[in-house]
């Protein structure tokens, strides 16, 4: 770089000090001499001498002009420009016509006035959110309710278009997973339950556990981490770029266009999903079993039909369209809540695959308690 | 306006696929003046400054800046998006200094207060300083998306369809607003529009990207004299006349 440090000289001999320049005045240069600058106390009505002067920019122009500003006294119509330069005078010029006092903050909340009124914010924003979101839970579905009344305006080529990319996509992911969890609680099981010799029973342990539990939550996160960011990311970036506002102006409904058909799909997809999880988590155990434990895959399918009575599957399989229609809803809401910036997207994201987790973990609890209650 | 060439384009081609954008351009930019570039939507204008400002590759040809290379100086470009392209997760005036924050070592205060001239110097009001882009009208961001660009002083900066979306007196302000930065800085102007207002109203000299080519350049009057098949229809069909007049005064 062809570029000279900033540097200055202050002459004060007669009546008014010279600020004489040298080098070059950029906003890379004038770094160095900002301290210096700011540390000089001019006299009232100090001239600039420019004509050692290399190249200037306006942030150089702006640092020279602040120095003298700060010494005059009153309002200085102009910088006295002394020597010759390109550009000196007509920089100094646009400074001085624009003046860089730069606006008052906007006044933020301090102290413990302020954290307390963001907790009450932060927490009516949550009863808002739960709100909302059971607002929105009842117009799903009675949109859901219009279509079966009226199944003409069902739109089976996106139902089918989020079947194949939500669902089916997902399908190896999902078994492979089931699989490893088959074969650790396998593993578990015929290490704990071999304690008391009692090995034979890890058979029930991976159908029972497989079945009721791990099959459907399983399937269930995953498709919270996947299928919801996927979800709200679309249907946020078509609000952002006002699709959805096109969408109305049209008389589309974007309830009947992009919520209703992903929930469909995922009511299709997910007990599916789920079954197939159940069957690689039952394989991965039927593994462990045949190679630990010297129970055949015969012994084992047969041992699971008769000591495993089919209401498990069908407790796991139940929840299974629960999950993904609050799933759905969730990734859903979160979309439409997109506001007009970036960082909502993300924000809105997040919050739908946190809340999903949530809610799966929170009502697999609940269905847990209650199926017991019920002696299920 | 002096003779020194501040842009040169020498043998630009470009492709996207089969379709052909740009053949054999050749195009010089002076420094210190403001060119204005037309052409029919899908000429390639927008291409072409992006393959300028170094964005996208030209698939063959060459782009100097012989006047700044002369002088051993690395090119600073300023760059205004058609959209404003602000960062939305910083308000106004930290978009402007993010450019400052990155590139120089200047403290704090002084960074703030070089950022607010700029923002003032492209017509932007005080009291939105602290807004997001979210927040603002259109006409106010691409003010800013300017005051951005002007950040690190560029010599040479690159504006893409300014007035857009702006209703004529916004444009108008705009316009007045380019034509004043680039006089007081001696700025080197690359401009792509449609707006035949603003061609008349602050361009020094007018390109016409017609066919992958520039078929013409030129003082804008010369330009619409000698104009002949696209370029006539350009510039003499209801909206070129009346800018014309608007322009002459007649």
């Amino acid at each position: 770089m062809a570029e000279e440090a900033a540097a200055f000289d202050l002459v004060e001999n007669d009546r008014a000090p010279v600020l004489a320049l040298r080098g070059d005045w950029t906003v890379d240069t004038i770094a160095n001499v900002e301290a210096d600058l700011r540390a000089l106390h001019l006299k009232a009505g100090a001239a600039v001498d420019v004509s050692k002067l290399g190249r200037m920019d306006l942030a150089g122009a702006y640092l020279v002009d602040r120095t003298l500003r700060a010494g005059a006294t009153g309002q200085q119509s102009a910088v006295v420009v002394r020597g010759e330069h390109t550009n000196a005078k007509r920089l100094f010029d646009a400074t001085r016509k624009s003046p860089a006092e730069p606006a008052p903050l906007p006044e933020h909340l301090h102290g413990w006035r302020g954290s307390l009124e963001r907790v009450g914010r932060a927490v009516a924003a949550v009863g808002e959110e739960i709100i909302e979101s059971m607002s929105f839970f009842g117009q799903t579905l009675a949109t859901i309710a219009g279509l079966i009344v009226n199944p003409r305006r069902v739109r089976s080529v996106s139902i089918v278009h989020v079947m194949e990319e939500a669902g089916l996509h997902a399908l190896p992911i999902v078994v492979l997973l089931a699989f490893f969890i088959g074969l650790v609680i396998a593993y578990l099981g015929a290490r704990i339950l071999g304690d008391f010799g009692a090995s034979v029973f890890t058979v029930e342990l991976v159908a029972f556990s497989m079945m009721r539990e791990f099959g459907v939550v399983i399937t269930a996160v995953l498709l919270a981490g996947r299928t919801n960011s996927a979800f709200t990311a679309e249907i946020g970036a078509m609000k952002m770029r006002q699709e959805i506002d096109a969408m109305r102006t049209m008389g589309i409904h974007p309830m009947d266009a992009l919520v209703a058909p992903r929930v469909i799909a995922m009511l299709i997809m997910t007990p599916l999903l789920t079954f197939a999880a159940t069957m690689a988590g039952l394989f991965g155990g039927l593994l462990v079993c045949w190679s630990d434990l010297g129970i055949s895959p015969v012994m084992f399918f047969s041992r699971v039909a008769d000591e495993i009575p089919a209401q498990h599957f069908w407790i796991g399989m139940v929840k299974a369209p629960v999950f993904a229609l609050v799933l759905t809803v969730i990734a859903c809401k979160q979309g439409l809540s997109v506001g007009g910036d970036v960082n909502s997207l993300g924000r809105h994201v997040t919050a739908s695959v946190v809340q999903a987790i949530f809610m799966v973990i929170l009502l697999d609890a609940i269905f847990a308690i209650w199926f017991l209650e019920m002696n299920l | 306006m002096s003779d020194e060439i501040a842009i040169r384009v020498r043998g630009l081609g470009s492709h996207f696929g089969p379709q052909l954008v740009h053949r054999d351009l050749d195009l010089d930019v002076k420094r210190g003046e403001i060119l204005g570039v037309v052409g029919p939507s899908g000429a390639g204008k927008s291409v072409l400054l992006r393959e300028i400002v170094g964005l996208d590759k030209p698939s063959v040809g060459t782009v100097e800046f012989p006047f700044l290379e002369q002088e051993g100086r690395e090119p600073v470009l300023g760059v205004m998006f058609q959209d404003g392209a602000l960062f939305s997760n910083l308000t106004i005036l930290e978009n402007v200094e993010a450019p400052l924050r990155e590139h120089t070592r200047i403290s704090p205060e002084l960074r703030t207060e070089i950022a607010s001239l700029k923002l003032n110097m492209a017509g932007f009001p005080l009291d939105a300083f602290y807004k997001k882009p979210a927040d603002i009208s259109g006409g106010m961001r691409k003010r800013a998306a300017v005051a951005r660009a002007l950040a690190l002083d560029p010599e040479l900066l690159f504006l893409d369809e300014p007035t857009a979306g702006l209703d004529p007196i916004a444009a108008e302000r705009f316009d007045r607003m380019v034509q004043e930065l680039a006089r007081s800085l001696g700025l080197t102007v690359f401009l792509v529009t449609h707006d035949l207002d603003t061609l008349y109203a602050v361009c020094d000299r007018v390109a016409v990207l017609y066919r992958g080519k520039i078929a013409a350049i030129g003082p804008i009057t010369e330009v619409a004299k000698n104009a002949e098949g696209w370029i006539k229809d350009y510039f003499s069909g209801p909206r070129g006349r009346a800018a014309h007049a608007g322009a002459t005064g007649g």
